[in-house]
């Protein structure tokens, strides 16, 4: 009985989580469907791919806080700069989009690269520094390149078209987004349980014990935190062919800071939990909040929402909201058991 | 003082880590003052002295956590080659051969036992971040290979049943196991274990000191432990080297050390430490 018991914790731990993201992915691809039927308003797949392109740069900040134990505040300046670059490339250059992608991130990756070389060598706090000035830096850019940028005013793109053929449309834009959030997933997945991700597991528990062990902490710090820029990037490069607009406003620190939330509210180290975080941050405000009667007048309610939340789930429930799905998990195993024991 | 290649031709081929001259200061305390001695391989060394003696620093020393002031720290690396250390950097030193344990046990308590164990192995992982992302054939092969050794170690001790749990939790005496566990995975020539036997009972002591024995043969290397308990470092060293104040009392077999007055003194009225 005992080892029984043994083994099934085992494979609980072991069983790999792709199946469930696949399956999450395919209920996504649903939406556009949804929509179409009427079941699901217009407006909710702007929202819902939102929260999905953000959901894969939290992803980023889930790598760089939850398994490196750093902290950006650049999050905003490196997504804007994906926006930019991508519509610049495409809508200006008319390069393809693929092309344009690889660009667009590459150099915020290389940027951010330049920023942790400068500030990562001595204390990992100091990032948090060098990524609060390099964003307001990018955001004074966006305002006064204007040649590129376009200044206040902002910039558009076009929905992608792919392999130069492939003109996409506001549905199959919205399940490109799924397929590359559920590829980031499956990456982060096999990222975070590789001996890359065990040594930045490491290097955050214990500095000592990864210096021991052989780990170059100023190497896999940067590693990391390039990382972490290229998913803010890939989500900018997602949003301006999605939402088709960018202005220098909407990638101010707030953001950044609404992303530390995404993960501190949905679970730190927990991939699914950074998509429920997204779902709560980004979603909960604009899909519930805003259409309750009297409650949904309020100004700035998403700030009030997330903050209190915040608070909440720091005193409450530390590893996340995500903890009520594995305790209703256990609970559900714990259920089973207990029948097969009185069968038995 | 000395030039390197001098100090090169001065180590006799036995010794695997020879110290001369090594002394750090902590403002005006000497924490380590002029300390000199060899390891020679295969052998099992105890670094003994009473609380705050340096023992700790000395080790913080030899891997370069601390940066001496003064002295050499010469080691036959695995590669057969000898080669200083001072000055090279912490994470550095295990690609040596020397791989080493802390006193306050350092494990990552957000990782499974064999986690933990497997990043002992880190240094020998070569699949590029591409490979790991994309679990191409060489990084499976490559994980698959370590986490096979990782259980074997682990099943060697005693720890294999609790090899999917986390790290904490976990009582004081398994995590000093674990943690030596982790050493294991390197292919080290030295080992240097800071108070593994901190916190363990009578038996589980008798236990750790039959399978240090056990590791010095059949992975070839040699050890460098702390230890308070006299009766556990006097049954199980070859020799033993007892400082107090950072100073070097003396050196020799147990039996000398035990019948050495000065260490006698430096331990007199410290009771059983
Ligand atoms: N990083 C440090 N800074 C200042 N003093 C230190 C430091 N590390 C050790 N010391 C001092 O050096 C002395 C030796 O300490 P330690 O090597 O830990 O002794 P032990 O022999 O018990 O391991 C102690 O007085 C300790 O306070
Ligand atoms: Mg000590």
């Amino acid at each position: 009985m005992n080892k029984q018991e043994n083994k099934q914790a085992v494979k609980v731990k072991s069983n790999s989580p792709y199946k469930q993201y696949l399956l999450f992915g395919l209920l996504l691809l649903l939406i556009p469907a949804l929509v179409k039927m009427g079941v699901i308003k217009y407006s909710f797949l702007t929202i819902i791919a939102s929260i999905l392109i953000y959901a894969i740069v939290a992803l980023g900040v889930n790598l760089l806080v939850g398994y490196s134990g750093l902290v950006s505040l650049g999050t905003a300046g490196f997504m804007g700069m994906g926006t930019y670059l991508a519509a610049y490339f495409t809508s200006d250059l008319n390069l393809p989009f693929e092309i344009s992608l690889v660009i667009s991130v590459a150099v915020p990756m290389i940027i951010g690269v330049l920023t942790g070389l400068v500030s990562l060598r001595i204390e990992g706090y100091y990032l948090a520094i060098a990524t609060l000035a390099i964003s307001e830096i990018l955001r004074k850019v966006f305002v006064e390149f204007d040649v590129v940028t376009n200044g206040f005013s902002g910039k558009d793109a076009d929905y992608p078209k792919l392999l130069g053929t492939f003109e996409l449309n506001r549905d199959s834009t919205f399940m490109l987004i799924v397929v590359i959030l559920v590829a980031v997933m499956f990456i982060t997945h096999n990222f975070i349980n590789s001996y890359t991700g065990r040594a930045l597991s490491t290097m955050r528990g214990s500095e000592a014990a990864a210096q021991a062990m052989g780990i170059n902490i100023y190497r896999y710090r940067l590693l990391s935190f390039a990382v972490a820029v290229g998913y803010a990037a890939l989500g900018g490069v997602l949003y301006i062919h999605f939402i088709k607009y960018t202005y220098p406003n909407a990638w101010t620190l707030l953001f950044s800071l609404n992303m530390l939330a995404v993960i501190i509210i949905g679970g730190v180290r927990s991939i699914p939990g950074t998509i429920l975080g997204s779902f709560i941050v980004f979603g909960v405000p604009d899909l519930i909040l805003k259409n309750l009667p009297v409650i949904g007048e309020i100004d700035g309610l998403a700030y009030v929402f997330n903050g209190v939340l915040i608070i909440i789930v720091i005193l409450l429930y530390p590893a996340g909201l995500i903890q009520f799905w594995h305790n209703l998990k256990m609970k559900i195993a714990k259920g089973r058991k207990g029948k097969e024991g009185n069968n038995a | 003082m000395h030039n390197a290649t001098h100090e090169n031709k001065s180590m006799a081929d036995n010794v695997v880590l020879k110290i001369d001259d090594l002394s750090i200061a902590f403002g005006g305390l000497k924490a380590v003052d002029a300390l000199t001695f060899d390891i020679k391989e295969k052998e099992i060394f105890g670094l003994i002295g009473p609380n705050g003696a340096g023992k700790t620093t000395a080790f913080n020393c030899i891997t370069q956590f601390y940066k001496p002031d003064r002295g050499i720290v010469q080691f036959r690396t695995n590669k057969g080659e000898v080669e200083n250390l001072v000055g090279k950097k912490p994470h550095e030193i295990i690609r040596k051969g020397l791989v080493r344990t802390f006193q306050n046990v350092e494990l990552i308590r957000e990782l499974s036992v064999i986690d933990n164990v497997l990043v002992g192995s880190h240094i020998e992982f070569h699949a590029s971040v591409l490979s790991q992302i994309f679990k191409l054939p060489k990084a499976r092969k490559e994980e698959a290979k370590f986490r096979q050794q990782a259980e074997e170690v682990l099943r060697y001790m005693g720890l294999y049943d609790i090899k999917d749990q986390l790290v904490a939790g976990q009582p004081y005496g398994v995590l000093k196991k674990i943690e030596l566990a982790r050493t294991l995975m390197c292919e080290p020539k030295l080992i240097i274990l800071d108070e593994p036997a901190a916190g363990l009972n009578d038996s589980e002591t008798l236990a750790l000191t039959a399978i240090i024995r056990e590791i010095r043969d059949k992975y070839n290397c040699a050890i460098l432990l702390v230890e308070h308990d006299m009766r556990f470092v006097t049954d199980l060293c070859d020799r033993i080297c007892a400082i107090s104040f950072g100073k070097l009392l003396a050196v020799g077999t147990p039996q000398e050390i035990q019948a050495n007055e000065q260490v006698q003194t430096a331990y007199l009225g410290k009771g059983d430490e």
